[in-house]
């Protein structure tokens, strides 16, 4: 069976190449946007090729001769909603026969209400707009799959983590550079999901009969918490987890921030500053001081310290989870089984840190 | 050779990215100082010239090398994919015509062997585009350790590592055959070639890369030299690597961000406190060290290396990086290929590690 793997250079297409490959599970097709992704997947003798997830036509021509597609974009939401319907269309094109989303759990938002399952209303008016992005697609690639021919599995995986993760490196970075810091003493429920479960599920979602026009919630056997998490990276690289400082407070827009400080910056706010009394001039700053970053009031008398931690708003509701989301209708549709504990998928996470340089005490945890 | 008051004539062989980002803007700059024009450029495909053509439109434009026989070129830049390096310039060299090669110099010793042959029987320049010898922290950090700043050296460290984004066009960069190797002959040429520099040549290499079949992704070597200390070169187009050098002697130590041709960050033991700071030229006339112009950033550098070259060709000065100089460094790489093993990859299952094992096993020759 050939499959082509659109997004091959990303975290999870690079590890479905490396693992379809070295298991022989199929022959593995990476697409990538451009020459330079491809460094990746040509550690292998791999054909791999070049297509824009938004171009039809290159596509198609890369999806020739592959029964499975597997949709592994990754990117803002213009980019996931304007791959939607190239690929279908390409997928459509070149006869492939099914078609593998890699939607998000987060269609259901990262504090899921209990009880959540697939069946669940979802919206488009969340707070964070990737999440309404990937409900937006998976309407789409819906309509798509109602007059086309391509048949489409649509997986929603949680917190997926492992080699190469961003939830993995980010944290480890941020630990190494002083910054790392809990949301609610990291007590959240995390809904993790290692990397080689993901890819067991696509394996099974690849011929399950049942699955066509189906989304599946996917994730790890144990429930975990975000302490459970990062404590065994902060363990191998030395650190204490209990010893990180808790956020306080949510990060405000980022957008808001940036314009606030080009407001101050404008000719107009200069002016105004001039003309108005102190006492006027002080209330505004105090005002609009949440908005500012922190570290930026500095005094000539006293010594720089480190910024507080400031959760963005997507770890703040990251860590209300109190849910942990089921998997038991990709169990019954699909077959899948999370292969990996989530004790083995630290185990290998942390083997991954230490391939990548970072200077991990104990290999063994 | 040409007479020194006439522009250098140059000729521009391979009109990829490096050749577009790199050597068109320093070649610009020089021709505005009247010391060189581009006479030619050499691309088989016409779409990659296209650019080049309107950035120097005076040169003729040829889609094979071998039609530079006969015209009027002091100099040819070789540019073109490193599998070319070695042919096309022992015929330019032939012809008459001088010649900076792009790094890597050659996929062999035997064939760096074969140009510089040609260089010295042609009694042509043939220099080498190690652009890194010409930066001024790396100057520098040669000098320190020439004095024995920092005391008796006892390890190292080079990483470097980010995920690729050079705009190569053509996928021949990663095709086994194609390319002649992947992250070591790529940017571990450059640093190869500067530990040798900096600290000789090792005594033993231990050497071991990710590539499975394919061209490797990562790759760690650990060397040894004569004088008992050791260090560790890991190099990834994957992986965040912090992209920096540190050599640690009994007097101190020094940290030098690659990415910042002109700052350095000295430490000496017992000392509470770092150096971290910018280089600057030494002012001449002044009895104490005062700083004078800033050091030359990336791009300025490129220009002096060009420089260098063209005065090379004109007889005025010696190349600062010859064919013999740049020797040392492919026979590293080409040692480091020799003696490669698989990189332990930890979050392999263990079918995954046998496969693996088998896959590499592919890749033992180049």
């Amino acid at each position: 069976m050939r499959v082509a793997v659109l997004g091959a250079s990303g975290f999870i297409g690079s590890r479905l190449v490396e693992m379809f490959h070295l298991e022989g599970i199929a022959e593995v097709r990476p697409i990538a946007r451009r020459v330079s992704s491809l460094a990746g997947p040509s550690r292998f003798r791999l054909d791999g090729r070049i297509a824009d997830g938004r171009d039809r036509e290159s596509l198609a021509a890369a999806f020739a001769d592959c029964e499975i597609v597997v949709h592994a974009v990754a990117g803002a939401p213009s980019v996931i909603l304007g791959t939607i319907a190239p690929v279908y269309e390409a997928a459509e094109k070149a006869g492939v026969r099914r078609l593998i989303y890699l939607s998000s759990a987060s269609v259901h938002g990262q504090n899921p209400a209990s009880g959540t399952t697939e069946s669940s209303r979802l919206s488009v008016r969340q707070a964070i707009p990737y999440n309404n992005a990937k409900v937006r697609a998976e309407r789409r690639l819906r309509r798509l799959r109602a007059r086309g021919t391509v048949e489409l599995v649509m997986l929603r995986p949680g917190i997926v983590f492992g080699p190469r993760s961003t939830w993995v490196s980010g944290f480890a970075d941020a630990l190494i550079d002083g910054k790392a810091h809990l949301v609610d003493r990291g007590r959240g429920i995390c809904n993790s999901l290692y990397v080689d479960n993901l890819i067991e599920a696509i394996r099974t979602a690849m011929s399950a009969p049942s699955a066509d026009g189906e989304a599946f919630l996917l994730g790890d056997r144990e429930q975990i918490t975000w302490a459970d998490l990062y404590r065994p990276i902060a363990a191998a690289l030395g650190f204490d987890l209990e010893s990180l400082e808790d956020a306080v407070s949510v990060d405000p827009d980022p957008a808001a921030r940036a314009l606030l400080k080009r407001a101050r910056r404008s000719p107009l706010a200069r002016g105004l500053s001039a003309v108005l009394p102190t006492r006027v001039r002080r209330a505004l700053k105090s005002a609009t001081s949440g908005l500012e970053d922190p570290s930026a009031e500095l005094s000539a008398w006293t010594r720089p310290t480190a910024p507080r931690p400031i959760a963005t708003l997507e770890m703040e509701l990251l860590a209300k989870c109190r849910y942990k989301l089921p998997f038991d209708k990709a169990t019954r549709f699909l077959g899948y089984e999370p292969l990996v504990s989530f004790d083995l998928a630290c185990r290998r996470t942390v083997a991954w840190l230490e391939f990548a340089g970072y200077p991990v005490r104990d290999p063994s945890r | 050779m040409s007479v020194p008051s006439l522009p250098t004539r140059v000729a521009l062989v391979g009109c990829g990215a490096v050749a577009e980002l790199s050597y068109a803007p320093a070649l610009r700059v020089l021709s505005a100082e009247g010391l060189l024009e581009v006479g030619a450029l050499v691309e088989p495909n016409a779409e990659s010239s296209r650019r080049l053509e309107t950035a120097f439109p005076s040169a003729r434009v040829h889609r094979d090398a071998t039609a530079l026989s006969g015209a009027t070129i002091d100099l040819a830049i070789v540019a073109s994919p490193p599998r070319f390096h070695a042919e096309q310039t022992i015929r330019l060299l032939r012809e008459g015509i001088s010649v900076l090669c792009e790094k890597p110099m050659a996929a062999t010793s035997l064939e760096a062997e074969s140009m510089i042959a040609a260089s010295v029987a042609g009694k042509r320049i043939l220099a080498v585009g190690l652009i890194r010898r010409f930066l001024p922290a790396a100057r520098t950090i040669r000098a320190f350790l020439a004095r024995g700043v920092l005391g008796d050296l006892q390890d190292f460290h080079f990483t470097e590592g980010g995920r690729f984004r050079w705009p190569t066009r053509s996928a021949d960069y990663f095709r086994p055959g194609a390319a002649n190797g992947g992250v070591l002959a790529d940017i571990g040429t450059h640093v190869l070639d500067l530990i040798v520099w900096w600290l000789g040549e090792p005594t033993d290499v231990r050497y071991e890369d990710d590539a499975m079949g394919g061209v490797e992704l990562n790759c760690r070597a650990e060397l040894r030299f004569p004088a008992g200390f050791q260090g560790v070169v890991r190099l990834s187009r994957d992986c965040d690597l912090p992209s920096r050098c540190f050599i640690r002697g009994r007097k101190g130590s020094l940290l030098w961000s690659i990415d910042e041709p002109e700052h350095l960050t000295l430490h000496f033991e017992g000392v509470p406190w770092v150096v971290s700071g910018r280089l600057h030229e030494l002012t001449p006339a002044s009895l104490q060290p005062g700083a004078g112009r800033r050091a030359a950033n990336f791009e300025q550098s490129f220009v002096e290396q060009l420089r260098n070259v063209v005065a090379s060709v004109r007889g005025e000065e010696q190349p600062f990086v010859g064919g013999t100089e740049a020797l040392a460094a492919v026979r590293l790489v080409e040692s480091c290929y020799r003696h490669r093993t698989l990189m332990p990859m930890g979050w392999l299952n263990e079918r995954e590690g046998a496969r693996a094992e088998t896959l590499s096993l592919q890749d033992t020759v180049r």
